[in-house]
C-alpha cells in the first residue's frame, strides 16, 4: 500500500517571516518551497514531512499517523537536525548553504539560498549527443572539491545524481538535498520507507551492504553521474549488475568522443566492488586534473592517448592500493 | 447471571488496529465496552485504551457485586475517560488530544443498560430482529433524521464517516443513555464499530446473531465485514452475548457467573503494546528538538560572519 502524500503549503502561507511561493519539489521525506523573505529575496525552504510516517491533509499541521510512528516521526526529526547541523558548518561555493532553521506545524524547516540555475539533467535532456567533455570537467572539479568538504565533515551524501546537482547561470555546480536524513531513517529497523537510493545511480553497496558505505559510495554516484552526461541515461541499477553485469565499459562505447582517461575514470568510479573504486575524492580529483591537462583526442592521435591513459591508470592503482592499507 | 460471550477484533487492511474492546463481570453485573480510536487523529488507540481500560477499572471498583446506578455509571466514566485522555495528552506532550468513540453496556438482574458516544453501535437481537439500536453521532444519521437522505442513500455517502460527538474532543462529549430493556432468554446483545457493521446489511447481521451462537457466529460476520472491506477496510471489532435464562442447562461455553463470590471480578482485556512502546521510546523530547534547533542556529550565525 503506498503511504497517501501529503498536501503542499498554500502560494501565499506566511511560514515564520517566509512567504510561500510555490512547491519546488516532493520526495518521499520533504517537501522543497520557493519562498521570498521579508527582504523579499527568494529561498529554498525544506519541510521535513515523511509520507510514510506524518499526513498533512488539510491545513497546515503535521500529524503522525499513529502512536507508532511518532517515535518514527521524532527519530526521523533527529536526522533531519544532524543534515542541517552539517550543512551549516559547511561553507562551501559548491554545496548549498542554509541559512534558517527552525520549527513550525509541529514539524521543521529548514531555510536554503536559492540557486538560480537549472539541474545537470534538465542539462542531459537539452543537450543533443551528449555533454560536452569541457562542460563535464568543469562542473565535476568543482562538484568534487563541494564533496571533498562534505566528506571530511564525516558525512556521506549517498544520492549524488544529475537531478540533485545544480548548475548555475555562470556553470558551476551546487550539489544539493543532502541524504543524510534518509541515510539515518534508513537504519532504524523498519524498512518500511521507500528505497533510499536512485536506481543506477545508487551504489551496490546501497543496496545491499550497508556497513561497507564510506566516501567510494559516493564515488560510484559521481561516476553514474558522468556515465548519464556522457550517454544521456543512468547506467544498469547497482542491484540488476550484481545479479547479471550488462555494464559496457565506457571506454570502448565512446572511445574517441570523450578522452581516453575521461572514459577510464568513469568505469573506474563504477567498478561493483568498493575496493577496485577510487577511495577519496582525491584520487577522482587526480585523474580529472589529469585529463584536464591532456590534450582533447584527435583522430589519429587515439593510439598515443591511449597509451598515456594507460599509464596514468597504472600509477593511480599503485597510489590507491597503498591508501588502502 | 448465564450468558455465552465473545469478543474479536481485526486490523482490516488497516496499518494500525485502533479499536479496542473489553468485558468485565461480577456475580451480578457485565460490563461490555467498545471503542473506536480515531482514525485520522493521532494515537487514536491510545484514546481507546484508556477508555476501555478505565472502564474495566471503575467497573471492578464499583460492582460490589452490582452497580448501583448502571446509568449514571456509564455516563460519569464516559467523563472520566474523556478527562483520562485530556490528562494523558498533557503527561505525554502529544501533538494532539487523541480521540475515540465508546459504546458501553450493563447486564444486571436481568436488565439491558447502555450508553454512547460516537458512531460504534449496540444492538439487540430478539426474535431474529433488531429491537433496539443505537443512533449513531455521525453528520449522515442526522441527514436521515431530518429526511434529507433515505437510510439507503447514508450507506454510500462519502462522508458517512464523518461523527460530531466523541471523547478527547475539544467539544466535552454528550453521552447518550439507553435502556433499561429487560433481556429474555436466547436474546443477543452485541457492542461493535462501523469496520463491522458498516459492511453487513441489517438482515444479515439479524439472521447470523440470531441462528448462531454468538463464537460462530461473530468471527463469521468479522470475516463477511473483512472480505468487503477489501483493500480499504476499517478495523472492525465486536463484543457479543447470548443470554441465556438461569435455569437452563449448562453448556460447555457459557459462563454463569452463580460460582464468583461477592467481590470477584473477572476482565478481559488486552494490553496496548504500542503504548509501552511510545512510553519506552523517549529519545527525542520536545527538549531535544529544542536544544537541536539552537544548536543549527548557532552553527548558522557563527558560520555565516
Amino acid at each position: 500500500m503506498p503511504p497517501p502524500s501529503n498536501f503542499p503549503l498554500a502560494r501565499g502561507y506566511q511560514l515564520l517571516n517566509y512567504t510561500i511561493v510555490k512547491q519546488l519539489s516532493a520526495g518521499g521525506f520533504s517537501i522543497v518551497y520557493l519562498a521570498h523573505d521579508d527582504t523579499d529575496q527568494p529561498v529554498a525552504i525544506k519541510e521535513y514531512l515523511p509520507n510514510a510516517l506524518a499526513l498533512r491533509s488539510e491545513g497546515e499541521r503535521v500529524m503522525a499517523t499513529s502512536a507508532d510512528n511518532l517515535a518514527l516521526f521524532r527519530h526521523g526529526m533527529k536526522c533531519f537536525f544532524e543534515e542541517g547541523k552539517t550543512l551549516a558548518q559547511i561553507r562551501h561555493p559548491n554545496i548549498v548553504k542554509v541559512v534558517n532553521f527552525f520549527r513550525a506545524n509541529e514539524t521543521v524547516y529548514m531555510v536554503m539560498e536559492y540557486e538560480r540555475g537549472r539541474t545537470l539533467q534538465k542539462e542531459i535532456q537539452l543537450t543533443e549527443g551528449g555533454v560536452k567533455e569541457n562542460m563535464i570537467l568543469y562542473v565535476f572539479a568543482h562538484l568534487l572539491n563541494g564533496l571533498r568538504e562534505v566528506h571530511l565533515h564525516k558525512m556521506l551524501h549517498l544520492d549524488i545524481k544529475p537531478a540533485n546537482i545544480y548548475i548555475r547561470r555562470d556553470g558551476s555546480p551546487v550539489l544539493l538535498d543532502f541524504g543524510s536524513a534518509r541515510e539515518a531513517l534508513n537504519q532504524s529497523a523498519l524498512s518500511k520507507f521507500t528505497p533510499m537510493y536512485t536506481p543506477g545511480f545508487a551504489s551496490p553497496e546501497q543496496y545491499a551492504d550497508r556497513e561497507k558505505l564510506g566516501p567510494w559510495s559516493d564515488i560510484y554516484s559521481v561516476g553514474a553521474s558522468i556515465f548519464a552526461c556522457m550517454s544521456g541515461l543512468a547506467p544498469q541499477a547497482a542491484d540488476q549488475r550484481a545479479k547479471e553485469d550488462k555494464y559496457q565499459s565506457v571506454k570502448k562505447m565512446w572511445a574517441g568522443r570523450y578522452s581516453a582517461s575521461l572514459l577510464e575514470l568513469v568505469d573506474w568510479c563504477l567498478e561493483l566492488d568498493p575496493l577496485a573504486r577510487p577511495q577519496s575524492v582525491r584520487d577522482v580529483q587526480k585523474a580529472l586534473v589529469e585529463t584536464a591537462s591532456e590534450p582533447q583526442p584527435k583522430p589519429g592521435k587515439g593510439l598515443l592517448a591511449g597509451l598515456k591513459g594507460n599509464l596514468a591508470r597504472l600509477t593511480r592503482l599503485g597510489s590507491s592500493k597503498g591508501e588502502q592499507k | 447471571m448465564k450468558f455465552t460471550i465473545f469478543q474479536e477484533t481485526r486490523r482490516g487492511a488497516r496499518q494500525y488496529n485502533q479499536d479496542r474492546m473489553c468485558y468485565s463481570y461480577s456475580r451480578d453485573s457485565l460490563l461490555m465496552v467498545v471503542a473506536d480510536g480515531m482514525g485520522g487523529h493521532l494515537h487514536g488507540e491510545v484514546a481507546a485504551q484508556i477508555t476501555v481500560e478505565l472502564m474495566a477499572e471503575l467497573f471492578q471498583k464499583k460492582a460490589k457485586p452490582t452497580i448501583q446506578n448502571p446509568h449514571q455509571f456509564i455516563a460519569d466514566g464516559c467523563m472520566k475517560c474523556h478527562d483520562a485522555i485530556f490528562n494523558y495528552a498533557a503527561n505525554h506532550s502529544l501533538l494532539e488530544t487523541p480521540r475515540t468513540t465508546v459504546v458501553a453496556a450493563i447486564i444486571q438482574d436481568g436488565m439491558l443498560y447502555w450508553a454512547h458516544v460516537g458512531d460504534s453501535r449496540l444492538y439487540l437481537i430478539r426474535n431474529s430482529q433488531v429491537a433496539a439500536r443505537t443512533r449513531d453521532h455521525s453528520k449522515v444519521q442526522q441527514m436521515v433524521d431530518m429526511g434529507r437522505i433515505t437510510a439507503e442513500e447514508a450507506e454510500r455517502h462519502p462522508e458517512k464517516n464523518k461523527i460530531y460527538n466523541c471523547l478527547g474532543s475539544m467539544f466535552p462529549p454528550e453521552v447518550e443513555i439507553g435502556g433499561k430493556v429487560p433481556l429474555v432468554d436466547g436474546d443477543t446483545v452485541l457492542l461493535c464499530t462501523d469496520g463491522l457493521w458498516g459492511c453487513v446489511t441489517q438482515g444479515e447481521l439479524e439472521q447470523m446473531m440470531t441462528g448462531y451462537p454468538v463464537l460462530y457466529a461473530l468471527p463469521q460476520l468479522l470475516d463477511r465485514a473483512e472480505a468487503r472491506g477489501g483493500i480499504h477496510g476499517d478495523n472492525l471489532t465486536g463484543v457479543a452475548i447470548n443470554w441465556h435464562e438461569e435455569d437452563d442447562h449448562a453448556t460447555a461455553d457459557s459462563l454463569s457467573t452463580k460460582k464468583l463470590s461477592d467481590g470477584e471480578v473477572t476482565t478481559r482485556l488486552n494490553t496496548l503494546a504500542s503504548d509501552k512502546a511510545l512510553k519506552e521510546n523517549k529519545e527525542v523530547t520536545e527538549a531535544d528538538i529544542e536544544a537541536a534547533i539552537n544548536e543549527i542556529q548557532a552553527a548558522i550565525n557563527k558560520y555565516s560572519r
